[in-house]
């Protein structure tokens, strides 16, 4: 007991001389929570529009106007030829672009099928599917509006349900780096009733982008304090010759990686509160489910990414090798597991790797706790999955400092 | 009662490289036994074998009665190891090394006082230092602080003066000598063979295989040419003509001077020497009989294979 606890004390006395570890301990939760969650945001919130009018007729303007009001769009005017629009695209000055046919009022007051032409610059994904979503969302929101308008006769019969076939043909231009969508929405007159979509988020009423990157940054702060920093700090160990001198002792393995682990864990710990705190009072998230549970699945995660810290830390030879192994991980935990993207749209086969991926399971406890209020039954499986990994990872480490010092 | 007995040990790496070949010998209860050898001749595998650090290929080991394989838990108990390079924590100061190493032997700095005190008394005014702060002389002291801190019946010194200056150097001899007096068992290896005479025996180590154990003065009686020294200003010519000389002869520079033992008849092959020396134009000023060193020695058996 006096020997484990004189390595705890050796190795605290360590970590806070050497500014450097400390400066991350201290600097790099706080980077990443007042950053990257302000950055981080999927919502767009600005994009910039053109419009060609071959109709120039008052529907035509009226929809033009519609967006000019929406506050999403940023107009950039009329264009009078699709060679200038395709040249501004190009350039991206800009994102969307809006075209209406020759006879585009007088084909709709004949209950002519019409179409507009939305053309997104794809080089940004999100931004093409959302602008021309919101495109749609505007022309259909005015097609409603134009058939409550001309109610009478036929044309109450006009429900503006821009279908969302987005055929999309996406074309690369030679040359450039712009793709087009090019979305045709034929306006049929036939439809009866028009029906009210309303969407409701559950778990995340206000679809805060906040709220999913923020619990995905303190996964990432977690498995950098257990993982990272205790690789280094066993190796340097190796690096600098003091493991030998601890080997000659007559101390027990388990001891020395138990004076290890302890103020590891800890400082995972710690860290880990600090960010639910700042998570509280920074970004308003409250923990939805139990604190006690959240903290000690963080506990077993901690074991989990501890043990495969000394791992790699056994199976390389210095800081250098044990540090490019730790990152490769780290880069395909996080790309798998789904903090920042979702798994849904992933490969069998990479749904498969992720059944190997600690990150994934903690990610999933994290969400499920913090914002969707969990009970343990709907953790258990991860918890167990954790759990085994913890107990399997750890044996492994031991096994392996122990062929590396015999 | 031996201290150490060493039978049939060998090491390989890789099944390639033979580091230790087939060694055996045994080191006296109390006495300071010095491992002298080259650079890559095999020390330091050895060392980490006896230290327990390394398992070896075959052979064995028993130290004070035990098992150095089997038994490697209470080995570590009654060993001091002090590694060939610096190997304490650089960023603890000098009393938080001590006393975590103190207590890794469950033993106190108080409790055994009475050893490092002549050590202590050199460092102390350092301990709140940190320890990579230190110079070369004092990391050693400290190193060998921690060494002895629990009291051990064997200490092991890899190569300790390496690297250390020659004051520090016969101070940390001093220092060993006093260190015999509470009956530990010093197994010190070195390069340099000059210091190998301040030991009470020395084994001799090439290429992984002892190639002669005696005490220092043994060795140097047992010395079978005639040694003689001189100068010459053009030690890179006569190396050239050395290796058309006829006589029975071993020739090796030896710092700024040369070498040469005869293994003929001196009458007859020292005025031959001379004169094989003036037909090839070669200068040099008296040549003087000396007497040999434990480096001489070294030489002599290696390079005339007179090793057992």
């Amino acid at each position: 007991m006096r020997i484990i606890l004189m390595l705890i004390k050796k190795e605290f006395l360590q970590v806070f001389r050497n500014p450097l570890l400390l400066s991350i301990l201290v600097v790099a939760p706080l980077v990443e929570f007042m950053i990257f969650p302000f950055c981080a945001d999927y919502e767009i919130k600005v994009l910039d529009i053109a419009f060609i009018d071959n109709d120039r007729s008052q529907v035509s303007r009226d929809i033009i106007n519609k967006f000019n009001a929406s506050g999403i769009f940023v107009p950039h005017g009329l264009l009078e030829s699709k060679e200038k629009a395709d040249a501004m695209m190009k350039h991206d000055r800009i994102d969307i672009l809006i075209e209406f046919p020759h006879n585009f009022e007088q084909d709709l007051y004949n209950r002519q099928n019409t179409r507009i032409a939305i053309t997104a610059n794809a080089i940004n994904s999100v931004k093409a599917g959302i602008g021309t979503g919101y495109a749609q969302e505007i022309i259909g929101g005015y097609m409603q509006d134009f058939a409550i308008a001309n109610g009478s006769g036929s044309m109450q019969a006009m429900a503006a349900q821009l279908q969302a076939q987005q055929a999309a043909a996406q074309q690369q231009r030679k040359g450039s780096k712009t793709t087009s969508i090019q979305s045709d929405s034929p306006i049929m007159a036939e439809q009866a009733a028009s029906i009210d979509i309303s969407n409701v988020y559950w778990y995340n009423e206000q679809m805060n982008y906040k709220n999913l990157i923020v619990p995905g940054i303190l996964v990432i702060l977690v498995t950098l304090i257990g993982c990272y920093v205790t690789a280094l700090n066993l190796v340097r160990e190796k690096e600098i010759g003091t493991i030998e001198q601890v080997n000659v002792t007559p101390i027990k393995r388990w001891q020395f990686l138990l004076g290890k682990m302890i103020p590891f864990w800890l400082l995972g710990m710690v860290e880990f509160i600090a960010g639910l705190l700042i998570m509280k009072f920074v970004f308003g998230i409250s923990v939805q489910g139990s604190i006690p549970l959240l903290l000690g699945i963080t506990a077993i995660y901690l074991l989990v990414m501890l043990g495969l810290g000394f791992f790699i830390s056994s199976v390389s030879e210095n800081q250098l090798q044990s540090m490019f192994i730790v990152l490769f991980l780290f880069i395909v935990f996080v790309l798998l597991s789904g903090v920042f993207t979702p798994t849904e749209g992933m490969p069998e086969w990479a749904h498969k790797i992720n059944y190997l991926n600690p990150m994934s399971f903690y990610i999933e406890v994290i969400k499920k706790i913090i914002l969707k209020g969990s009970e343990f039954v709907s953790v258990q499986k991860e918890t167990i999955v954790l759990s085994i990994m913890a107990v399997l990872i750890n044996t492994g480490a031991i096994l392996s400092y122990r062929e590396a010092s015999k | 009662m031996s201290a150490i007995c060493i039978e049939n040990v060998s090491k390989s790496y890789g099944g390639k490289v033979k580091a230790v070949r087939d060694v055996t010998f045994s080191v006296e209860e109390g006495e300071v036994f010095g491992l002298v050898g080259p650079d890559g001749a095999g020390k330091s595998t050895l060392f980490n074998i006896l230290t327990t650090l390394l398992l070896p290929d075959s052979g064995n080991i028993k130290m004070l009665g035990m098992d150095v394989i089997d038994d490697y838990k209470a080995v570590r108990q009654i060993i001091g190891y002090l590694p060939g390079t610096f190997s304490l924590y650089p960023d603890l100061s000098v009393q938080e090394n001590l006393d975590f190493f103190a207590v890794m032997y469950k033993s106190s700095i108080a409790e055994n006082m009475s050893i490092i005190e002549p050590i202590w008394k050199q460092i102390s005014p350092f301990k709140d230092r940190k320890a990579g702060k230190l110079s070369g002389g004092m990391k050693q002291k400290l190193a060998l602080c921690c060494a002895l801190i629990h009291c051990p019946k064997v200490l092991f010194l890899d190569e300790p003066t390496t690297g250390v200056d020659p004051v520090s150097r016969k101070e940390f001899w001093d220092i060993l000598k006093s260190i015999r007096k509470h009956g530990i068992t010093v197994v010190v290896s070195t390069p340099y063979m000059d210091e190998a005479t301040r030991c009470d025996r020395i084994a001799m180590i090439q290429e992984g295989k002892i190639i002669g154990i005696n005490t220092p003065a043994t060795f140097i009686e047992n010395f079978k040419g005639k040694l003689y020294t001189f100068k010459s200003e053009d030690i890179f010519s006569l190396l050239n003509a050395m290796e058309s000389c006829p006589l029975d002869c071993n020739y090796y520079p030896y710092g700024e001077h040369c070498h040469i033992a005869f293994y003929d008849d001196i009458a007859t092959a020292l005025p031959q020497f001379e004169k094989f020396l003036s037909d090839n134009n070669l200068q040099h000023d008296e040549i003087r009989a000396i007497a040999p060193s434990v480096e001489d020695c070294f030489i002599e058996i290696v390079q005339r294979d007179f090793s057992h």
